[in-house]
């Protein structure tokens, strides 16, 4: 109950500020991957019969929700974080407080679950709307959610560990963009050369939409890809909580 | 308990560079201490050590017995601190941003309100409290940072250069608060580099210059250590000059001699003391370049 009480501790403020500009975080978020759905689904889609047996709009929708959780997610709390540090140097207060390192990371990512998620909710009921063959299900969500929370923790581990924010426009521009359009979410990693797929199967976002996918889509569970998620979120937890330890 | 805050050999280092070497601190309870010294010197690295922020290199520090490195979060919850920047989300109101940081303190919302409501009466901020960090004037985010500073009630209070970039009045109404609450009970250790508010404020204070301190005591022990009386002049070279005197007759006899060079005979000032502790900018490589001899 401690470790609760203590995140949603550090999550107020962050909250208050969510509240404050819930509408224009939340369209701002779902510009990008209602693009993506609208020019691949429907624009590439039109020439694109089925891919791994699904109409291609119902191949891509899981593949951009697992899109909006890493997006909506990482750059909510990276770019925050980095703003609270450098330039409001409001986080340092926080490390005054008397709370615990697990509850500075866990709180830095509730607003980037809680924003994730509502995008995903939105984009998930448009989805449904397009194609008949998605599967909502409460495992969807349960998915959607710990999705985000991995991502809200790589935006804590970039935002502590990164200096400043070019270092984070850098980290967005090599990192996150890449994953993007790369871990599966536009096309199936069958239709690349088995060298490119090992290299992509690495990267956590190819997990993310391979375990939504399966979900939406009623296949079987990817348990492997779940077990990588846990692990890239034990990781970037521990990242965070070693570069808050540190000296500065 | 005479000392409330004891720090013994405080080293910081960052690489090859010593930002603090060897700072001892011993503040008594109740009292204002001030921590004195030029751009650079090492204040606000060795209030950041003091708070828990950074963890020095070598050192112990004791906070109301609690050893800092040993229980971190005891040794937070009995201290308030007010950094040199305004340290504020600047885009939740004034409200947010005092209830977010007491309920990071552990304070029950509803104590936490009320307490609000006391601190900000007193200080004059209860209009401000829904504006936006970023619709604030400096003296206003100074004020908001002070009261989120005070909402856990701590026992020492930690102010880092608080008068920095303020108006006048600003200034003083900033004094008054640290006397108020001072009055109350609370240790104050603050940094500053104007000598007016160290002599204002502090019952005693120590003096750093390049990550060491180099004296402390009262305003009045540090002035006496130079000499109690100053005369200054002319030199030839058109520079101001001063000259440091224990007592009155020797510094009238010097007065007299140097009576051609616009003379001014007067009691040291902390800033007097400062500056032959810590030196005074050399200047000859300006008037090199002014004279086009450089």
């Amino acid at each position: 109950m401690g470790l609760i009480d203590e995140t949603f501790r550090v999550a107020l403020s962050d909250l208050y500020y969510f509240k404050r500009n819930i509408i224009i975080l939340t369209l701002t978020s779902l510009v990008t991957p209602l693009l993506y759905m609208l020019a691949f689904g429907f624009g590439v889609g039109s020439s694109v019969e089925e891919m791994d047996g699904v109409s291609y709009i119902a191949f891509i929708i899981p593949g951009v929700v697992a899109i909006n959780t890493m997006t909506s997610s990482f750059s909510t709390i990276s770019h925050k974080l980095m703003v609270q540090k450098r330039f409001y140097e409001s986080f340092d207060e926080m490390l005054l407080c008397p709370v615990s390192k697990s509850a500075l990371i866990l709180g830095k990512c509730i607003l980037g679950v809680l924003k994730g998620s509502i995008c995903g909710v939105i984009l998930l009921a448009l989805g449904y709307l397009m194609t008949s063959d998605l599967i909502i299900s409460p495992q969807l969500f349960g998915m959607m959610i710990l999705s985000c929370l991995i991502f809200s923790l790589l935006g804590v581990a970039a935002g502590v560990v990164l200096p400043d924010l070019a270092w984070t426009d850098l980290f967005n521009s090599f990192v996150i963009l890449p994953m993007t359009f790369l871990c599966g979410t536009m096309f199936s990693l069958s239709s690349v050369p088995q060298i490119v797929a090992d290299i992509i199967w690495v990267l956590p976002l190819t997990h993310t939409s391979a375990c939504i996918r399966a979900i939406a889509l009623g296949r079987d569970f990817p348990w492997i890809s779940f077990v990588v998620l846990m692990i890239y979120g034990t990781f970037f937890f521990i990242l965070s909580w070693l570069a808050l330890n540190r000296n500065k | 308990m005479e000392y409330i805050i004891e720090a013994e050999g405080i080293v910081l280092r960052y690489g090859d560079f010593v930002a603090v070497d060897g700072v001892d601190v011993k503040v008594k309870e109740g009292e204002i201490f001030g921590l004195l010294g030029p751009n650079g010197a090492g204040k606000t690295t060795s209030v950041k050590v003091l708070t828990t922020m950074m963890r020095p290199t070598a050192g112990r520090i004791v906070i109301n017995s609690v050893d800092t490195q040993n229980d971190t979060v005891k040794a937070r919850s009995m201290i308030g601190v007010v950094q040199q920047h305004y340290a504020m989300d600047m885009d939740i109101s004034v409200r947010e941003n005092i209830i977010s940081r007491a309920v990071l303190h552990k304070i029950p919302y509803k104590t936490a309100k009320v307490r609000m409501m006391e601190l900000c009466e007193a200080i004059g901020l209860t209009p401000y409290l829904d504006k936006k960090g970023n619709e604030l004037s400096g003296g206003w985010k100074k004020k908001t940072a002070i009261v989120c500073a005070l909402m856990h009630d701590p026992k020492i209070l930690f102010l880092d250069e608080p008068t920095t970039g303020l108006d006048t009045q600003s200034r003083h109404m900033l004094w008054d608060i640290v006397r108020i609450f001072n009055k109350r009970g609370a240790t104050i250790f603050l940094t500053t580099h104007y000598m007016d508010e160290a002599e204002a404020l502090c019952d005693r204070i120590s003096i750093i210059n390049k990550g060491k301190i180099i004296d402390t005591g009262t305003p009045q022990e540090l002035c006496q250590s130079i000499g109690k009386f100053t005369v200054e002049y002319d030199s030839e070279d058109g520079k101001r000059k001063y000259s440091f005197f224990h007592n009155r007759e020797s510094a009238k006899q010097f007065f007299d001699t140097v009576s051609e060079r616009n003379p001014i005979m007067r009691g040291t000032h902390l800033e007097d003391v400062f500056l032959e502790k810590t030196g005074r900018l050399d200047i000859t490589s300006l008037e090199g370049v002014l004279d086009g001899t450089d």
